[in-house]
């Protein structure tokens, strides 16, 4: 495991330093190029959202426009949250993560420039696109089909170039959340051209292309989305509180059990329709046998935070990445058991469906996401973050903003559930009855929304070069024993 | 091995089971499907969409109706559980939403196969069997004009209001009082001060009102001054009419061909 037997003198210290310091400016461009637009499409997809969310139960609010009619911003809500600003802050963090964990400097950066700049041309015609009535309604696919060139040679680039930092690594161990990323570079791409190949170039039989489109669908979460999420987690947990991680077979029997599992559990998602009834039992042994790689990592991420738990009082990175780690063993725990039939037979075709894809995405992608930037950016710009309260800010409404989007959705979905079920109920009941529930949840879309927007103002700030220089400390909510908190002078 | 060729062999090597386990081999599995064929001679089910529903399968994508609309009739021993001395079975089939459940070939034609994920309106595998293109019509206008409660959104955008030229309605035209018409999407109310000059440029209108709601009021009360309002709400616009683009005529005839429940299929007895 790496463990130096000799403690580091100074000099190596030093030199470690000069090292990493070297890596983060030679990443430094295109890492921030990913962050800034990642964050750049959360804000678009954030107000999509809420857009789409009032329409919901106010189906008046914006009804003249063709452009802003529910179906195709509900698309491109999920287009600039899930292909835009998901997939371009795990893009990013992955090649810092990636450069810092073998210990070897970006060649080219200017590659990833264009690299990113093609996936952002990409997501400006797939959400403008969208709303201009090119949608196509393939759930997670429903970019316009001149999206997809721009989509493929990008995430070329950004998986050659990943797999090329790692082969040029010189740390001669190679820790798990490498394994992920390397991973999870590799499966995107695959499955990205096999899908769109089997949907809309091949021509598969009506519910063949739903299979493929739920494989898919479900795949994206665990296959790309996960791996960056947990590799993240792993990275940063044990580096903030200073311990080394739990197990280190743990966390490899999680990451190979996770490979072999999650790629199985997608057609759950079709439980109780027209496919073949022996693929949705293969999918949901897949699903129940994703228990073993999500307690691996539960085990590992917690038993490495047991005792440090006094760190989130003042670590903003850590406060959001425990956030997620934790949502990530409750989401899994509920998407397998959303996976049996019996319980699929009320949560299908409801919004109880969509509360838990938001606590997986949001809950626990996001948030890790989220510590990852808090942690790294200013490892990258040379600056602090100018405000702790406006981080608190963040965290508080995220956290609360989602919870209440999780528990409104879940209730009212599952009776929506129940009553759909019920052929007495009649339908004009069933829209009433989960009308204050989407309220609710525009409520709490809101709430995260003004996190989002104190997010983007501290990055902007950042970048702009706001923020104190690094190496007084950094901005903590509070500050831990000794260290002087955010915005105090040092001691001299 | 190099550890990195362990991880890329290891994560290609499980990446591809699931491709071979939940991909190809359906694929093999359904590729072969042909439409069924009751007795020689017969018409073969599913029948391809006629040219226009076509078109309209692309209007209902591109407008998202997918996310709050599935078409899958699900079985009718689907959902078992007791609930207040009954049990609930099959709520798809009791609600009327199809005749039987859907199976895989009912889809065979489909480009792309719209099962949906959500229900915020009802099931529409089999809508074309519940009602006329009038009402259709009418419904995506502005679905409260049916429903007060309904959520749908209105697709006015996929209708023009236009001037009646030389005082003769299309055919098409949609059938709907003014309170809808006069501001496509929304439902219009005149304020108070509109209403006074509406009345005093419409000095027949009191009349009008009388024979058609025969029986004795007074326009001068309050009770009579809403009716007259109501009235006025509710009869059609005379100088303008609201009338299908193409692409609300494809999207209705689409869903007119939306009879997925209807014809029995061997595989979808149960
Ligand atoms: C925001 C969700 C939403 C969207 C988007 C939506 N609908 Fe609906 N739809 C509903 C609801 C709720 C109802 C039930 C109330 C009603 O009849 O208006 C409904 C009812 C219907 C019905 C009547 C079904 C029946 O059995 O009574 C049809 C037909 C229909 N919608 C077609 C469409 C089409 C076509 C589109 C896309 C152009 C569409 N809907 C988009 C929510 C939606």
């Amino acid at each position: 495991m790496g463990v130096t037997l000799t403690p580091p003198t100074p000099a190596d210290r030093a030199q470690a330093a000069r090292e990493r310091r070297e890596i983060d400016s030679s990443c430094r461009g295109p890492v921030l190029h990913y962050a800034a637009s990642a964050v750049a499409w959360l804000l678009v997809g954030t107000t999509l959202a809420v857009v789409a969310s009032v329409k919901l139960h106010s189906p008046y609010f914006l009804t003249g426009s063709e452009y802003l009619t529910f179906g195709r911003v509900r698309m491109a809500h999920l287009q600039a949250v899930g292909i835009g600003w998901s997939a371009m802050a795990g893009m990013g963090g992955a090649c810092w993560l990636m450069c810092r964990l073998s210990r070897a400097t970006l060649l080219y950066p200017k590659l990833l420039h264009v690299a990113a700049g093609l996936w952002n041309v990409g997501m400006v015609a797939n959400v403008l696109g969208i709303l201009a009535g090119h949608g196509r309604s393939v759930e997670w696919l429903d970019s316009p089909p001149y999206v997809a060139p721009f989509l493929v040679a990008s995430i070329g680039i950004f998986s050659v170039w990943t797999a090329a930092t790692f082969v040029r690594r010189r740390e001669p161990h190679v820790y798990v959340t490498q394994w992920y990323i390397l991973a999870a570079v590799f499966w995107f791409p695959v499955l990205y051209l096999v899908t769109v190949g089997m949907i809309f170039w091949v021509r598969s039989t009506g519910v063949m292309q739903m299979v493929v489109n739920w494989w898919f669908g479900h795949n994206y979460l665990g296959l790309w989305l996960t791996p960056m999420g947990v590799g993240a987690a792993y990275y940063l947990i044990p580096k903030i509180i200073g311990r080394p991680v739990h197990s280190y077979y743990l966390s490899i029997i999680g990451f190979w059990a996770l490979a072999l599992f999650y790629s199985w559990a997608g057609i759950h998602h079709l439980i109780g329709g027209p496919i073949p009834a022996w693929l949705a039992t293969a999918s949901t042994v897949g699903s129940m046998m994703m228990f073993i790689p999500v307690i691996a990592v539960a085990i590992n991420h917690h038993m490495t935070m047991l005792g440090s738990f006094h760190v989130l009082r003042y670590s903003p990175a850590l406060r959001f990445t425990v956030f997620g780690a934790m949502t990530y063993t409750a989401v899994s725990f509920q998407g397998s058991i959303e996976s049996l039939k019996d319980f699929s037979e009320v949560a299908h075709f409801t919004h109880y469906t969509v509360a838990h894809a938001h606590l997986g995405a949001y809950g626990f992608f996001t948030m890790v996401m989220f510590g990852l930037f808090y942690y790294m950016i200013p490892r990258l710009t040379g600056r602090e973050w100018f405000s702790a309260r406006l981080i608190s800010l963040h965290f508080w409404c995220d956290a609360v903003g989602i919870s209440i989007y999780f528990v409104s959705l879940t209730v009212g979905g599952w009776w929506q559930g129940r009553m759909l079920n019920d052929p007495n109920v009649p339908f004009g009941n069933i829209v009433e009855y989960v009308r204050p529930y989407l309220f609710t949840r525009s409520v709490a879309g809101c709430l995260m929304g003004v996190g989002h927007v104190a997010f983007a103002l501290l990055l902007v700030a950042n970048l702009a070069g706001w923020g104190r220089k690094r190496g007084i400390g950094p901005a903590y909510f509070v500050a831990p024993a000794g260290k002087p908190a955010a915005g105090e002078p040092a001691p001299v | 091995m190099d550890r990195g060729m362990v991880i890329i062999v290891g994560a290609l090597l499980t990446f591809a089971s699931s491709w071979l386990g939940l991909v190809l081999l359906p694929y093999r599995q359904l590729q072969n499907q042909q439409p069924y064929t009751a007795s020689p001679g017969d018409d073969p089910y599913p029948r391809q969409l006629s040219e226009k529903a076509l078109a309209g399968v692309g209007v209902y994508s591109a407008n998202g109706c997918l996310y709050c609309h599935s078409q899958q009739v699900r079985s009718a021993r689907f959902g078992n559980w007791w609930e207040g001395g009954e049990m609930k079975t099959g709520a798809d089939i009791r609600r009327g939403w199809g005749n039987r459940r859907t199976v895989s070939r009912d889809y065979l034609h489909d480009r792309p196969t719209l099962l949906g994920t959500m229900r915020t309106g009802p099931d529409l595998a089999n809508v074309g069997s519940r009602y006329s293109p009038a009402w259709q019509h009418q419904h995506l206008f502005n679905p409260r004009s049916f429903n007060a409660w309904s959520t749908m959104p209105s697709f006015a955008f996929l209708y023009r209001r236009e001037p009646v030229e030389g005082g003769k309605r299309a055919e098409t035209a949609l059938r709907l009082g003014r309170e809808w018409t006069v501001n496509p999407g929304y439902r219009w109310r005149p304020t108070d001060e509109e209403w006074d000059r509406i009345l005093a440029s419409q000095p027949g209108l009191a009349d009008a009102l009388k024979a058609a709601n025969p029986g004795h009021f007074d326009v001068a009360t309050p009770e009579g001054k809403a009716r007259l309002l109501d009235f006025w709400l509710t009869t059609e616009e005379a100088d303008h009419q609201v009338v299908p683009t193409a692409d609300a005529d494809h999207l209705v005839a689409y869903l007119l061909e939306l009879r997925k429940a209807e014809t029995p299929l061997p595989e979808a007895k149960e």
